[in-house]
């Protein structure tokens, strides 16, 4: 039993002080048996409060401090910093929630705001004064990171990570480098395009002796975890060899017969089995679709560079730290969605500047002759009845961007923007501000009232009623629709669900603390960038990715880890292997092993993150949490239940 | 004189101690490289540390600001200069930059300062406090805001009388009127511009009455009264301090405008609009706010779900630019704007007025660059050299820029952008070693 226990209670400049009377709640604690300070104060967190801490607990000797403040999410390891500065060992530490779980959830009730409080900082107390001193788990980290998806975020973490003087391996499940970006053109902000933004950071990436670059490989186990990650990487072959001469290689696309619509064009061209999207595109090595190949063999007679003698590989790698740049997909609309589906001319923002991409002279889709546009914004994005109410962020100025293109390359072109208040936030002003002055026509519907499309006779009609022109039903005729569909997470989550990350409510990548900690996840060593977390521009998606390679290489490079020693254990004696427990665990950390004949479970400890959703399962009790045992968990019960 | 001036040397310069400038330097610090942050104000954390709550996640902003700003002041490999100014930088050659800082006296020993405030008790000189946007006053001995860091008094010499009242009271005898201005000669490898940004004075467009009219007020006002720090404890509109019971927010107050010169989107005032209407409605129940408006910009993480739980809990929208304000006799105020979704020229009678002022840049920082040419965009903030594949660098190799300096940007935007420049510095400091 701890004799010195040090109690500060936060006022959170308001936040809890409103609620809960923070002086009723110090005067509660204060004459508890062993407590021998407790004190109020305006923020915990404050540099001021930190030195007032660190000189109580070295000038009256504490053995044991709890704070009652904000979340331990928010700031355990603030004050865990404290104590241990003061020289205290960091686990006989407590922290008190009583604001997220008093204040912020009981304003309307302040009385019993403040009698829960005195609860919750009660059991604190009872907590702390068994604590014992913990010993934090060394892990030595590998001092190299795996950069899950070569899109731009990809390789732009790959190269500063590499420059920064890490391993990296960069894995990316297509056959070619660049993502999203690669099928873009020019991009605004810039005269770059997107295959030659592409190029310049492939020209990096390969040419740094540092990053290993893996096309069509995929992570598809780990066993490890911060510090180590142990991944399997399935690598798939392209079924080619170097040489590969210019001419055999049309020859045997040539000769192909497998014709399968091109995904790179967004399906609106197609492609043979034997493929690279584009004749510059990275690595400069086609690629045979081995799920669309029927081995007929044509290709292998003209060309002899391709080989299909090559197999799947499976590579082992060991990695510190692991980057998530697996990007977004764009919003695929449903059949009948704006006429998407049925009628012919109504198609995608991404397949619109496909479109644009192809045509030189003049603008003309399936045969027909385009001049007139209609734009309909926000498909897929803050949508009413939909699953996805946030707002995609980057289709406003991509469309706009897009427009004004045509409009300058093409003649006689003439833009209708449907849109539901268009958000070009920032500098992206300009060029909603050009594009209102080359003349395009801006109508905006009500949110509920979402513009119609239909067709009469060989003419699209758009029908809005527009809240620019007070409620005018108004028409246009249409050449062609463009729906402006937004970025989606990537449908398939096959690496999210391996390490386990979680999402937000929009279903992308969740990070721990959007400002405090934005490019971080709750596992430990795995970072997230780009698009993976949600939507961004390029210019976005970069910032994230060196942030993120910063954060991964920090970890790598410190050499020695220190994780949490608050982990299960098992009693040896008691256990008697049934794997309850290792189906219970969410991160398979337990492994079966056999100790003098007897079978029993062990805990990795480097694995465990102490979440405890082994010790109810256990049938004879042989598990045990190290820094919130059964006897901690009775004794806060205990403090938890008013004395009558 | 160069000559008798004492020499530092830094791996980095960190010039702005916000919360942009803040991160670069924590980060650069944590790989093991020595940084000298400097910062113009008496305490590092920018902007971000005076707001209340942020959006999206109504975070309190002290919560979250006070432990980094503690993090990068305890760390050993970060100097802090407060109040201090950069004179001149000069490129001396690839990773040499020479730096001549100045650091303006405090009048106060800041080591020996407990902050324990009896100089601010015993000063008798009243004056406006800059740090509550002149919502109340403090004295010239003060310590410039409750959890500024270092928390440590500072005199006002400007105002300061010279009484030596704050000297006789002062246990730890740490006032130092002898204090003048003091330059060093900073050696370092490479730079990190993080200015930050000032806000649209909203005296640049007199039909709001800004100034005139007591009861318009702008955002950074409002966002001090809802602050964890407030001045009053309670929202009072500043005429009369009636507790105000309809308020309106005019959006776009300084941004979106070429005939004030700044036609871009300031990027947070809808945001921190609708925040502010959310705390409003929590700290005045009884309160009715309406934010007029051009286009809502909920762009971010979460940001269009915050602007629809606003619409949830009451705060009316109207689609339309405010024209004119007018004072009536009590004090309240005629806003006449054309209500775009009833398409008609009207007026609204309001308690009380918030401009939702926007970011300019802060200017300036290019003039310090003495050799090298520090870019500028069109719209004065710092030039993106390479704005898709390396946002951090600049036109200066060696010089990169971190948060609102290179445009405006929220808290997680800046953070990131934070992130970026620290992660391109490391690598030029890299090939410096190399």
């Amino acid at each position: 039993m701890k004799k010195k226990v040090g109690v500060y209670i936060c006022h959170c400049g308001g936040n809890i002080s409103d609620y809960v009377d923070v002086e009723k709640v110090r005067q509660s604690v204060e004459s508890i048996n062993g407590v021998y300070l407790a004190k109020t104060t305006m923020f915990a967190c404050a540099d001021s409060n930190q030195k007032d801490m660190v000189e109580d607990i070295r000038e009256q000797n504490l053995d044991g401090v709890v704070v009652a403040a904000c979340s331990p999410k928010l700031h355990l390891l603030t004050f865990r910093a404290v104590v241990e500065r003061a020289g205290m060992n960091k686990y006989n530490f407590v922290h008190a929630n009583i604001r997220e779980q008093v204040s912020w959830a009981h304003s309307d009730n302040k009385t019993g705001a403040t009698e829960k409080a005195i609860q919750i900082v009660k059991a604190a107390i009872a907590k702390v004064q068994n604590s014992e001193a913990l010993e934090p788990v060394k892990v030595q980290a590998t001092k190299a990171v795996a950069v899950i998806g070569a899109g731009v975020a990809g390789m732009r973490a790959a190269i500063e990570l590499a420059e920064a003087g890490s391993e990296v391996y960069l894995i990316e499940r297509s056959f070619f480098v660049g993502g999203r970006i690669a099928q873009w053109d020019n991009i605004c902000g810039t005269e770059e395009t997107g295959k030659e933004l592409v190029t310049r950071l492939y020209d990096e990436v390969i040419k740094h002796k540092h990053v290993t670059l893996f096309t069509g490989a995929e992570v598809i186990e780990n066993r490890g975890s911060v510090g180590n990650f142990m991944l399997k990487v399935k690598v798939t072959p392209r079924y080619f060899k170097l040489p590969c001469s210019d001419g055999k290689l049309q020859e045997a696309i040539d000769v192909c017969p497998v014709i399968v619509p091109d995904e790179f064009n967004f399906n609106i061209t197609s492609r043979k089995a034997i493929y690279h999207n584009y004749p510059s595109e990275y690595p400069q090595l086609p690629a045979i679709d081995m799920e669309n190949c029927t081995r007929c063999g044509k290709c292998e007679n003209v060309c002899s560079s391709i080989d299909f003698t090559q197999k799947t590989e499976y590579l082992n790698l060991k990695v510190g730290s692991v980057l998530l740049a697996t990007g977004y997909d764009p919003y695929e609309p449903k059949k009948g969605e704006f006429a998407y589906g049925e009628i012919d001319h109504v198609v995608t923002l991404p397949q619109f500047k496909r479109i644009v991409h192809y045509c030189d002279e003049k603008l003309s889709y399936k045969g027909k002759d385009i001049k007139h546009i209609a734009y309909i914004y926000c498909v897929g994005s803050r949508q009413v009845d939909g699953e996805n109410k946030y707002c995609s962020r980057y289709c406003c100025t991509v469309n706009i961007h897009t427009a004004i293109t045509v409009k300058k390359k093409y003649k006689n072109i003439y833009n209708y923007h449907f849109n539901r208040g268009i958000r070009t936030y920032g500098k992206q002003e300009v060029w909603y501000d050009e594009s209102s002055r080359l003349g395009d026509i801006y109508l905006q519907s009500f949110d509920n009232d979402p513009p119609v499309v239909e067709k009469r006779g060989d003419k699209i009609l758009v029908k809005i009623k527009d809240v620019l022109t007070t409620d005018k039903q108004l028409e246009v005729v249409a050449d062609l629709v463009v729906l402006v569909t937004g970025m989606v997470p990537r449908k398939d989550n096959s690496i999210g669900n391996l390490l386990k990350i979680p999402k937000g409510r929009d279903n992308f990548f969740n990070e721990i603390h959007m400002k405090l900690r934005p490019v971080e996840t709750v596992i430990d060593g795995v970072t997230i960038a780009g698009a993976s977390q949600g939507p961004k521009n390029v210019m976005e998606s970069v910032n994230s990715a060196l942030a993120a390679a910063t954060k991964s290489f920090s970890l790598v490079d410190s050499g020695e880890l220190a994780l949490e020693p608050t982990v299960a254990e098992v009693d040896e004696q008691t256990c008697e292997w049934c794997g309850k427990c290792d189906e219970a665990c969410p991160f398979n950390a337990f492994e079966k092993v056999e100790i003098e004949g007897k079978l029993i479970a062990r805990v990795n400890p480097v694995v465990c993150k102490g979440c405890g959703m082994c010790l109810p399962v256990c049938p004879v009790n042989a598990l045990n949490l190290i820094g919130l045992t059964d006897k901690d968990v009775e004794n806060m019960i205990s403090a938890l239940i008013p004395n009558d | 004189m160069p000559g008798q001036m004492k020499i530092l040397e830094y791996d980095v310069l960190v010039i702005g101690g916000g919360i942009a400038g803040g991160e670069s330097a924590l980060n650069l610090a944590n790989l093991g490289y020595n940084v000298l942050l400097v910062e113009k104000e008496l305490s590092i954390g920018g902007k971000m540390i005076l707001l209340s709550k942020v959006f999206p996640t109504l975070d309190c902003g002290a919560c979250i600001t006070t432990p980094k700003i503690s993090e990068i002041a305890r760390h050993p490999n970060i100097t802090i200069f407060t109040g201090a100014e950069i004179r001149i930088i000069t490129k001396k050659g690839e990773h040499l930059f020479e730096a001549i800082v100045s650091q303006n006296p405090r009048y106060v020993n800041i080591d020996d300062c407990t902050g324990c405030q009896l100089c601010e008790e015993a000063c008798p000189v009243s004056v406006i406090d800059e740090y509550q946007y002149g919502l109340v006053g403090r004295k010239a001995a003060y310590i410039p805001f409750s959890i500024a860091s270092p928390r440590a008094a500072a005199i006002d010499i400007e105002n300061c009388t010279l009484c030596g009242a704050c000297e006789r009271v002062c246990p730890t005898q740490c006032i130092d009127f002898t204090q003048t201005v003091e330059e060093f000669l900073v050696k370092v490898k490479s730079v990190v511009v993080a200015t930050g940004f000032e806000l649209f004075d909203p005296l640049k467009i007199p039909r709001y009455g800004y100034d005139k009219f007591k009861n318009v007020t702008t955002a950074m006002h409002m966002e001090r009264q809802l602050s964890p720090t407030r001045p009053f404890n309670s929202i009072l509109r500043p005429g009369d301090g009636k507790l105000p019971d309809n308020i309106a927010y005019v959006l776009c107050a300084g941004s979106r405008d070429k005939s004030v010169g700044n036609p871009i989107c300031s990027q947070v005032c809808c945001m921190y609009s609708i925040k502010q209407a959310q705390l409003l409605m929590g700290a005045l129940p009884m309160a009715d706010v309406t934010i007029y408006y051009l286009h809502i910009r909920a762009f971010g993480k979460g940001f269009n779900e915050f602007y629809a739980q606003s619409q949830d809990m009451g705060v009316e929208f109207i689609k339309g630019k405010i024209g004119k304000i007018t004072e009536k006799e009590n004090g309240n105020l005629i806003l006449r704007y054309e209500d775009i979704e009833k398409g008609k020229v009207t007026e609204a009678e309001h308690d009380m007025v918030v401009l939702s002022i926007g970011l300019l840049p802060n200017q300036g920082i290019s003039d310090v660059f003495d050799n090298e040419t520090l870019q500028l965009d069109p719209f004065h903030f710092v030039d993106q050299s390479d704005i898709l594949a390396s946002p951090a660098k600049t036109s200066i190799e060696g010089v990169f820029v971190a948060g609102t300096a290179s445009g405006p940007m929220d808290i997680p935007d800046s953070i990131l952008s934070g992130g970026a420049a620290s992660a391109e510095t490391t690598s030029y400091l890299r090939r410096a070693a190399l």
